[in-house]
């Protein structure tokens, strides 16, 4: 780390140094040759330091993106090499084992009989329906297969690790050969056991952090990490080096009277721009895709029912704890979601319309440049409240107060946390958003047709209702959208004041929930990441996505349609 | 205009045209927007049924003093309006006068043609609706189309009364604004520059109108270009840096200025 350090000063120094050749040079060829030059010095200087530091630089960063995983592909290579005799000898053991290839057998065998068992669970349930009595005793049945299933892969891995036992008590007569055990033990890892294993081998090398653990295995393994790491990481600064230097030289040859360094510069200048546009783009793009393919791998553990996850009005997505258990396909009907976004959305704008708008044109209309002068920042600092803030306001203050409404009015089955709360208060939060877009869009109406209402006698109000507010309709409709976009993605006030149960109900006095919620729950806690019931949070994220998209879009050519008519 | 004998008290004279009655007066006119003068001491009769203009170079205040007569000012926070004006002998500057029921009275067209967001018909009966001038829809119907044919637009909108008034083109959607001024039947009508966003066809047909119109109302036009001001009216005021330099029948304004200033103005020295 340190040397990667040194060598990205000593190339920032280079690029002064060739900032400064470049600028010599020229002024050198100004004062010697004839006629003016093309660029002006600096254009020289700037763009010799171009040349030397970028492509040094984009070594250096490539290396520090993906240096250790060459280090670790290197490193383990090696040790998979050296335990290639232990390897053989337990693959052979393994092989001449009699219980472990019986159990094998086994669960083949097991796994035929329980897709026969669920072939003749689906046709009963396609001719009969999915309540028939004849169904009990498949899944019985089912049940007891998965169970044998369960013992015979149980046997399975006791049998591997005691081969492997056997194997190391034999290698460890010879000490010296510990990076072999290590690669041996390396191969034996799941998946997820590995990445802990290269943490703590790397963690041994380079002591920059605690190992969970310390063996000689390790230690063994650790060795090997230490020489290749030290290797990449000259080879890398003396490249860096070399490349500047290269670079500079380059550059500083191409400096002449004609040499348009000038249009050079400019061309850099535009691709670093284009390059910022495209970082951000292309991280949108990785994020929807993630979106996208995740929830492909719900839909795919749901079999495809996509028709249930959309229309179904039942949510529960608990999931077994055990794999195998009957049953453990929760049920992932998004309706009562859907309906809870809704309910809330629509309070949370019955609140924030007419409170914003009318805000927005007492703002632009009525109020004297004094008071607008403080007023709209004020209002605009209630958009930066955050979030949680609000959520707790819904929960402790507005949700008591509301439910002990409703109990003095006889509704006897107040509850705390209600669709109500929770809109009231999101509906408050996006106040600002409403007035603040709004009165954009008034401000925007021309004076020439205030103007020309005044002229004919009308009022104030009378203006503002028959030519303001038609003329910035499309505007305001625009702002309502946005608004309505953000309420529908809002999650910390829905989290704490609307409640976790999935009612399907329009009674704003029960507890809902929305979207945002469900993903929240879903994924907060221990988690499997295969299981359908976390995967189903990146579905709700693809349909919340996709709503918000929607509306986004239908605001922006609404808001667009409306500049265009004036300007 | 003191020393011509012809003069009446209560008229405005015009050589070829005789006396006619005063129909706005102003006496020591002053406005303020913010700390800047912006008009000082303006005096001046108008008369009723002619076309008055009002020219002088840029920010020369001559339109701020067609804004006084509506008291559109009224409309800018910073804006304050000192002095008489009266209409048919009306202080219109008195606390006691309604700037909207003033305005019925006193029509104005803008520069740039403003038909509200809405269709031509509406657009027309904007005004008597919220006036309420028209009682049944019969009788809204015959004030946009009396209001229309006497802006001159009636042959070309008649079937299509529906669409919004900002699909005509720009001359057509000026003569509508002035179809909109007429309908609510005003006295006076303010017109502000209303040829300066129009082509010379478009603007040839508004003069032409212009023209029409002073048989029944008392005009006011506040135009840049010399040559409208000698078409269209009888009586030209010149404005400078916010003082009324020369007023008079616009013959004489244009062919013997008595004022230094208008001179170099109407040759074309400034401005």
């Amino acid at each position: 780390m340190q040397l990667s350090l040194f060598t990205a000063l000593a190339l920032l120094v280079l690029t002064a140094t060739g900032f400064l050749a470049g600028r010599t040079r020229a002024l050198a060829i100004g004062a010697r040759e004839e006629g003016r030059l093309h660029s002006l010095p600096n254009y020289h200087g700037y763009f010799v330091a171009l040349w030397t530091g970028l492509p040094a630089f984009a070594l250096l960063a490539l290396y520090a993106v993906t240096g250790t995983m060459v280090v670790n592909t290197l490193a383990l290579g090696e040790l998979s090499r050296a335990s290639e005799p232990l390897q053989q000898r337990y693959e052979a053991i393994l092989a001449t084992d009699e219980d472990h290839r019986a159990a094998t057998a086994s669960v083949e065998r097991l796994e035929a009989e329980i897709r026969m068992l669920r072939a003749e669970a689906d046709a009963i349930i396609a001719s009969e329906g999915p309540h028939s009595e004849a169904l009990a005793p498949l899944r019985a049945r089912q049940e007891e297969r998965l169970f044998d299933q369960d013992d015979a892969r149980f046997v399975i891995t006791s049998r591997e690790a005691a081969i492997a036992g056997i194997v190391l008590e034999a290698a460890d007569a010879d000490v010296a050969d510990a990076r072999a055990r290590a690669g041996f033990e390396y191969r034996r890892l799941p998946p997820e056991q590995r990445e802990l294993f290269v943490a703590d081998a790397r963690a041994l090398a380079f002591a920059d952090t605690l190992a969970s653990r310390d063996t000689p295995e390790l230690r063994a393994a650790a060795e090997a990490f230490v020489p290749r790491q030290q290797a990449l990481a000259w080879g890398v600064s003396l490249a860096a080096l070399a490349l500047a230097a290269g670079g500079l030289a380059f550059g500083r040859s191409r400096v002449t009277r004609q040499f348009r360094a000038r249009n050079r510069v400019e061309w850099m200048v535009s691709a670093a721009l284009m390059l910022a546009s495209a970082i951000a783009i292309l991280t949108t793009l990785g994020i929807v895709l993630s979106l996208l393919f995740e929830s492909l791998r719900f839909f795919a553990s749901i079999d495809w029912r996509v028709q249930d996850f959309l229309f179904g009005t039942q949510w529960s997505p608990q999931t077994a704890i055990r794999p195998g258990q009957i049953g453990q396909s929760g049920s992932f009907g998004a309706v009562p979601l859907f309906a809870g976004t809704g309910l809330i959305m629509l309070i949370a704008m019955l609140v924030a319309a007419p409170v914003g708008l009318f805000a927005a044109i007492y703002l632009s209309e009525y109020a004297d440049s004094r008071f607008r002068a403080w007023a709209k920042p004020v209002l605009e600092i209630l958009a930066g409240v955050p979030t949680v803030v609000y959520g707790f306001f819904a929960l402790l203050t507005v949700g008591p107060l509301l439910r002990d409404f409703a109990l003095f009015l006889g509704y006897e089955d107040a509850v705390t946390q209600s669709a109500l709360a929770a809109g009231l208060v999101m509906g408050v939060m996006i106040i600002p958003f409403v007035s603040s877009l709004s009165d954009d869009v008034i401000n925007a109406v021309p004076q020439s047709l205030r103007d020309g209402a005044y002229a004919m006698g009308a009022t104030k109000s009378e203006t503002i209702r028959h030519v303001v507010f038609p003329a910035a309709l499309p505007g305001i409709v625009g702002a309502l959208l946005l608004a309505i976009s953000r309420a529908i993605g809002e999650t910390m006030i829905v989290v704490m004041a609307a409640g976790q149960a999935a009612n399907l109900t329009a009674n704003p006095l029960e507890s809902v929930t929305t979207i945002t919620v469900q993903i929240v729950m879903l994924l907060t806690g221990d988690q499997e990441f295969n299981s359908p019931k976390t995967l189903s949070a990146f579905a709700l994220g693809l349909v919340l996505f996709v709503l918000t998209l929607i509306l986004n879009i239908i605001a922006l050519r609404v808001v667009q349609r409306y500049r265009e008519k004036y300007d | 205009m003191a020393e011509d004998a012809n003069v009446k008290a209560g008229t405005v004279y015009h050589p070829a045209e005789g006396n006619r009655k005063v129909k706005v007066a102003a006496s020591g006119v002053d406005v303020f927007y913010a700390d800047k003068q912006a008009l000082h001491d303006v005096s001046v009769e108008i008369g009723d049924r002619a076309v008055t203009a009002f020219i002088g170079p840029s920010g020369c205040g001559k339109s701020t003093f067609l804004r006084c007569i509506n008291r559109m000012n009224d409309t800018i926070d910073t804006a304050r309006v000192s002095g008489s004006i009266r209409i048919d002998g009306e202080e219109i500057n008195d606390r006691s006068v309604d700037p909207v029921l003033l305005r019925a009275r006193v029509g104005m067209v803008f520069q740039k043609p403003n038909p509200f967001p809405k269709s031509i018909f509406d657009n027309v009966a904007y005004g008597p609706r919220i006036h309420g001038l028209a009682v049944s829809k019969d009788e809204l119907d015959s004030i946009v189309e009396t209001s229309l044919k006497k802006a001159g637009l009636w042959d070309e909108v008649a079937d299509r009364l529906d669409q919004p008034g900002n699909s005509l083109s720009g001359g057509q959607q000026q003569r509508l604004v002035i179809a909109r001024a007429i309908a609510v039947n005003p006295e006076v009508i303010l017109m502000d520059e209303p040829c300066s966003a129009l082509d010379p066809i478009a603007t040839a047909r508004i003069e032409e109108l212009i023209d029409e119109l002073r048989e029944n109302y008392c005009l006011i036009i506040v135009t840049h270009s010399m040559a409208q001001a000698a078409r269209v009216s009888q009586m030209t005021a010149f404005f400078h840096l916010g003082h009324l330099v020369e007023f008079g029948p616009t013959e004489e304004i244009f062919t013997n200025p008595r004022d230094r200033r208008t001179q170099d103005y109407i040759t074309g020295r400034f401005g």
